[in-house]
């Protein structure tokens, strides 16, 4: 059986009970008070996500300041009850807009408590899309004052649309501007060796939709991935346009894309869910345009000083700009003082994490700037011999920047009616984890 | 009523700890039960919000049961939903109660709104109360024929509750065939996927007992239901997916283009978005292709590229859960991931979990193409700051080194780790040497001349210890001052603790002596002397043996001890193929991630040191925290190095079946005790070996002290127990929590006991050869723990016993319940009698 869950509990993280969810008999009450002594008041915590304590397996996830407790007496399906919970955090986070953190828990139990009824029954998962579930639950969560107020009209006769062959649409929706969002967000991960050479480097990106059209649109999506553009060649019978194109390593899409279409002609093609949604997830590992070089030489100067020389190059074209940019540089535990040259931006010492923190908030396309900073350290005289460097870290957004270099050859856009409809692409690039050994 | 513990320990302002609260809501609920003014309702939903939160943090509100009943006629549908929520958790505790919500709920199954008929029915089949099942039986009828498909999602689920409320009632109302028919004719997916769970769940539970049951298990996974499942596939959600897939793994197909086309059906689901469909449809595809070599092989290829896409997306977690599943079938076929090692790369803020796992399999997937990058790589991670993960790399590169890929660059690397001058690195480091100079002698030279600088004193780990002292012991003749450090060492044998080091030491000792035997022979016999009074059972047995072999003959000794050694080839595995293969078949489930078949933790008797979830409090978290190596482990360690792949299979084998265990130590506790007689008798006998005259005389003035008398044996009072007693478990607790503790003492273990004790089975066929039976057992070296029973000779009067033994201080805490009072002291007697008698017999 897949996830056959006993039951669902929520923790804040002194161990309080925030939702207790009971859903077979064959775990005993006490569950919570296991967890609390063998898994949260030890230094298990955090060792591994799964435990087993007597005879019941614990998962938990952390979330925000929330522990989310699954526990089960089988032999579970863990990836379908982690992602279950993923699932219904997200579910959840649509209800309360915005955050899933204690306050919003003690704020909304009671709509928790009716969606946790809803969307598990007898410990086997039921319908879990929000879209389905507002159909009739229509208790509003309450909001964070800074999030929109979202329309509330309770739809009469909602369960007769549960169970539509579209599962994750309702018909009979009307806008009166047809808008669709697209936003191409890719993390580069990288790791760098400290002689500069690319250990290892990928790309996760994802494609974000936002649709706001009417009726049961049909959508077809092109992008200059190969595979795609191969096939479109072969039907077309005319050569492959030249051009970049982008092979895809592994691709995973949204259950509204018919993967058959997908499989069969390589076109993306699907009817839309209202509102927000992940249309599809890549990941890359060739090619990889990466948008910055970090070029570190830290010299130790003794048991007490050190210099540190960090360049950033930026490679993406002269006329982007990357924003947040963040340069974080490990110094030993034992740093007393420190002075910072900088051509741009600002950079601080910060305790806490024992880093040299470099911010630079507007960092334009082809260009260098340098720190130079030199650290005073206080003598010990335990650190008997040179300290371990952790990797130097960075932080970034890049808009209208792929380090894949994908790009959305088109959207198509078709409804009976044959309304006209706005077609909004945006692209970015964040740092995943973007790691240099110096 | 005292307040709950939980609020004690967390008094913030929203949570409340008293009765005044709770008897301040029951009035204010009963003002607004009988009240039709307007806007009652939103009073009534701020009442019942308080309710549910008290109840959600621990505080008793069940006496609110009646009026919250009362206030539960309402068309509010959130009020509604709160109450069933209520109800639904403590109409367990009042049955009674529970009686009067039977009537109402009844009456929402009939309402017109499909919603509140579903909720009321889910709420109905919630009450769990055994008496009210008759109730349920038309509701769930009705229910499973609503034209909606909400309603008839929820009664079919409702169906599995009253299985596990009343499986003769369930079954008399024949709703398994009804839920057969929707399951086959239902339009709405969720209800064929709800029947569908259900009656597997069912089916499983009859089929023991009813023929029927068990063919209608197999019609499940039959081929036209499974067709109808597989063509009606994209139509189900997501969780629905998964099961179905489930179920496909079950099915044999016919012949290969069977497979061939359920493969090509199921291809594009590989594509989901949800792991979960994913990682489901992975399985079929591996169960289906296992007897088709070459298919299997492309299916790992294929397979590949989705499995590190989920690797590397999601929460730690989640890929915590995928990243164990990819670590099985890198474990299996190691050359197909070898070009992706990179994947397996550590980031430097992962956790460790992720990171063990990486690292395993990068020591799995090395080969001659990419070794020099992978260590590299882990050569990165032994100045990481995580130390178990340090470690861990380490161990990483020797066993690339031991797998024999490029050893000459890797030794130097070793040695470099010698020179870092961290201690966990240095003794981490002496280990993996050790095992390397077993495997390549030839390296010998090189090494030692690095290991020779090592201070004796900066190594404090046992494991390292032992492996430098090996090294001594091994290579005496090309190292100057070996002896002179196994000396000092031995001078200092009482501040040693672990008898692992000391065993090592022994061996090292007598090593060296044949090689250097003016230079050792002193400090050989203080060690052999240190050795004999030594309380550690297995290093008493070995400096008696060699104390004795020497005075036989010294060149047979050297021929026993110290012959000429053949390089190991192949270490032993830890893991028996057999195991890995059942962790196989059960992809996708909690087995992988534990790393062991699901009989193993879902079994009871394989559950291991807690067993009744009442005890899981009392059992202390510091018992692993012990210093002593219990002899089992140092055993182990030795034959990890030493046996061949087969026979450690069998060792593990006995120890997962947890029986045979007891039969070597009650055998190795007799053979100690002749020996020591015979000791004394060979102490008296004037002609004594002419080579280590100390040595002998340090024997002498030890065994001068004597052995320590076994206690004596009480005698048995007039007690009869009965040889076959039998008791199950539940009724065991329940008498446990029922019984007042008649006798609670202290009793000490015979040293002999307290030595032969190091696993909880040794002592239960003892005891159960004094007919007192054990119901469960736990613990670790020293303290253990263990319920026994026993009843009166042909009478049913039960005596059961909490029996707490810490086995460094002999001691054993005992708690004794009985049916029969009078006769407890008796019992107690005759407990301590055979306990006492545990090891000595």
């Amino acid at each position: 059986m897949p996830v056959a869950a006993s039951a669902i509990y929520f923790l804040n993280l002194r161990g309080d009970v925030l939702i207790n969810r009971l859903y077979r008999d064959d775990v005993g009450g006490n569950m919570v008070d296991a967890f609390r002594m063998h898994i949260m008041q030890t230094k298990e915590l955090g060792t591994c996500p799964v435990r087993q304590i007597g005879g019941c397996s614990f998962f938990y996830m952390r979330i925000s300041n929330v522990y989310v407790v699954i526990v089960v007496s089988s032999n579970a399906n863990v990836a379908c009850a982690f992602k279950f919970v993923v699932e219904a955090v997200s579910m959840f986070k649509s209800y309360f807009g915005g955050a899933f953190d204690e306050d919003a828990i003690r704020n909304n139990f009671v709509l928790i408590y009716e969606l946790l009824d809803e969307i598990m029954d007898f410990g086997y998962p039921q319908n879990l899309s929000p879209e389905i579930l507002k159909l009739y639950i229509t208790q509003e969560g309450v909001r964070s004052p800074f999030s929109s107020k979202a329309s509330d009209k309770p739809i009469p006769n909602a369960t007769l649309q549960v169970t539509g062959a579209v599962g994750w649409r309702r018909e009979g929706l009307v806008y009166k501007k047809n808008e669709v969002f697209l936003d191409i967000v890719e993390s580069v991960n990288l790791l760098m060796s400290s002689k500069g050479s690319v250990l290892r480097c990928d790309v996760t990106g994802k494609i974000l939709m936002k649709c706001f059209l009417s009726g049961m649109p049909d959508l077809k999506l092109g992008l200059n991935d190969k595979i795609g553009l191969e096939k479109e060649s072969q039907m077309k019978s005319r050569p492959a346009k030249s051009g970049k194109t982008i092979e895809l390593d592994d691709v995973t899409f949204h259950q509204c894309v018919n993967l058959t279409r997908f499989n069969s002609e390589k076109t993306v093609s699907f009817v839309p869910p209202d509102g927000e949604f992940e249309l599809m997830k890549y990941r890359i590992t060739e090619g990889v345009n990466l948008p910055f070089r970090v070029l570190p030489t830290i010299k130790e100067l003794g048991r007490t000083r050190m210099e540190v020389n960090v360049k950033v190059k930026s490679v993406f074209g002269a006329k982007m700009f990357a924003l947040g940019v963040v340069v974080k540089i490990p110094v030993p535990k034992q740093t007393a003082k420190t002075s910072f040259q900088v051509t741009s931006g600002r950079a601080k010492y910060n305790a806490a994490i024992d880093c040299l923190v470099w911010k630079i908030r507007k960092f334009p396309g082809q260009t260098e700037p340098t720190l130079s900073a030199e650290v005073e350290l206080i003598s010990t005289m335990a650190e008997k011999k040179s300290w371990t460097k952790p990797p130097i870290q960075m932080e970034f957004q890049v808009p209208m920047f792929t380090a894949s270099g994908l790009r959305v050859r088109f959207l198509k856009v078709w409804e009976k009616s044959g309304y006209n409809t706005v077609e909004w692409v945006r692209y970015i690039t964040k740092a995943g984890s973007y790691e240099i050994r110096s | 009523m005292a307040p709950p513990a939980q609020s004690q320990r967390s008094p913030s302002p929203s949570q409340p700890s008293g009765k005044s609260e709770v008897s301040d809501l029951k009035l204010q609920l009963r003002q607004l039960a009988g009240s039709r003014a307007p806007g009652v309702d939103d009073s009534k939903r701020e009442l019942f919000k308080k309710v549910i939160s008290y109840m959600t943090i621990g505080i008793d509100v069940s006496s609110l049961f009646g009026e919250m009943v009362m206030c539960s006629a309402t068309s509010d549908i959130v009020l509604k939903k709160m109450c069933y929520l209520y109800v639904g958790n403590y109409a367990k505790v009042n049955p009674d109660l529970a009686l009067l919500t039977i009537n109402f709920l009844q009456r929402d199954c009939r309402d017109e709104d499909p919603m509140i008929r579903g909720l009321a029915l889910r709420s109905l089949c919630s009450l769990r109360v055994a008496n009210l099942v008759e109730y349920l039986v038309g509701p769930l009828g009705s229910g499973l024929k609503d034209s909606n498909s909400y309603v008839r999602m929820v009664a079919v689920m409702g169906v599995l509750k009253l299985y596990h409320i009343s499986a003769s009632t369930c079954i008399d109302a024949d709703f398994p065939s009804i839920l057969k028919h929707l399951m086959l004719h239902d339009s709405d997916t969720q209800v064929v996927a709800n029947c569908l769970s259900a009656l597997q769940e069912i089916w499983s539970a009859e089929a023991s007992t009813s023929e029927e049951a068990s063919r209608e298990r197999e019609a499940l996974i039959s081929k036209p239901f499974i067709y109808y499942l597989l063509n009606r596939i994209k139509e189900f959600c997501e969780w629905a997916q998964c099961l179905v897939l489930e179920l496909v793994t079950k099915y044999v197909p016919s012949d290969s283009s069977e497979i061939f086309d359920i493969m090509n059906l199921l291809e594009d689901r590989l594509q989901h978005a949800n792991g979960a469909v994913v990682l489901a449809t992975i399985r079929v595809f591996l169960q289906l292709t296992l007897s088709m070599t070459d298919v299997h092989q492309q299916v790992y290829e294929r397979i590949k590229a989705p499995l590190l896409t989920l690797v590397s997306s999601g929460s730690p977690e989640q890929s915590y859960a995928v990243l164990s599943h990819l670590h099985l079938l890198v474990m299996r076929a190691p050359y197909v991931f070898s070009s992706d090692y990179k994947h397996f790369y550590c980031q430097y803020n992962e956790p460790s979990y992720v990171k063990r796992l990486k690292l395993e399999m990068l020591t799995a997937v090395a080969n001659e193409s990419n070794t020099y990058e992978i260590v590299t790589e882990l050569c990165e991670y032994a100045a990481n700051v995580d130390i178990p993960i340090a470690r861990e790399s380490i161990r990483a590169v020797g066993k690339i080194a031991l797998q024999q890929y490029d050893v000459n660059a890797i030794v130097d690397r070793l040695l470099q780790f010698l020179e870092m001058e961290k201690d966990y690195v240095t003794a981490e480091a002496l280990v993996l040497v050790k095992d390397l100079l077993r495997k390549y002698p030839q390296w010998s030279h090189d090494c030692i001349a690095v290991v020779g600088n090592i201070s004796s004193k900066n190594v404090q780990e046992p494991k390292a210890k032992a492996a430098l002292i090996w090294m001594l012991g091994e290579y005496s003749q090309d190292m100057q001052d070996a002896p002179y450090v196994l000396g000092s060492l031995v001078e200092n044998w009482d501040e040693e603790h672990s008898a692992e080091v000391r065993l090592h030491l022994l061996t090292a000792m007598m090593k060296c002596f044949f090689n250097r035997p003016p230079e050792t022979q002193s400090a050989l016999g203080a060690a052999l002397a240190a050795g004999i009074a030594d309380f550690h059972q297995d290093v008493h047995d070995r400096a008696l043996f060699y104390y004795r072999i020497l005075r036989y003959n010294v060149s047979v000794a050297e021929r026993v001890v110290n012959p000429p050694k053949q390089a190991v080839s192949v270490f032993a595995d830890t893991q028996s193929s057999e195991i890995k293969d059942r962790i196989f078949d059960e992809f996708n489930s909690l087995s992988v991630l534990y790393q062991k078949p699901s009989y193993m933790f879902t079994d009871k008797e394989h559950r291991g040191p807690l067993e009744f979830a009442d005890e899981l409090g009392n059992l202390s978290i510091g018992e692993a925290a012990n210093n002593v190596v219990p002899t089992q482990m140092v055993e182990e360690n030795d034959k990890d190095l030493l046996l061949t792949t087969s026979e450690k299979e069998e060792t593990k084998g006995s120890r997962n079946n947890g029986s045979a265990y007891s039969v070597p130590y009650d055998g190795s506790s007799t053979s100690v005790f002749a020996s020591q007689t015979q000791i004394e008798s060979a102490v008296s006998n004037p002609t004594l070996a002419g080579h280590s005259p100390q040595a002998s005389f340090a024997i002498d003035d030890l065994l001068g002290l004597g052995i320590p008398a076994a206690p004596a044996v009480l005698s048995p009072p007039q007690l009869k127990l009965n040889t076959k007693a039998a008791l199950d478990p539940s009724t065991f607790q329940q008498k446990w929590r029922q019984l007042p503790v008649a006798l609670s003492q202290e009793i000490s273990v015979s040293p002999q006991g307290a030595a032969a004790l190091t696993a909880p089975q040794a002592l239960l066929r003892h005891m159960q050869s004094h007919s007192i039976h054990c119901i469960a057992s736990g613990g670790q070296s020293p303290n253990f723990k263990f319920f026994f029973f026993a009843q009166k000779f042909e009478e049913s009067s039960n005596y059961l016993v909490e029996c707490v033994i810490n086995t460094s201080s002999a001691k054993a805490q005992v708690k004794i319940k009985a049916d029969d009072q009078n006769t407890s002291q008796d019992f107690s007697t005759l407990f301590e009698s055979a306990l006492s008698k545990f090891g000595t017999s």
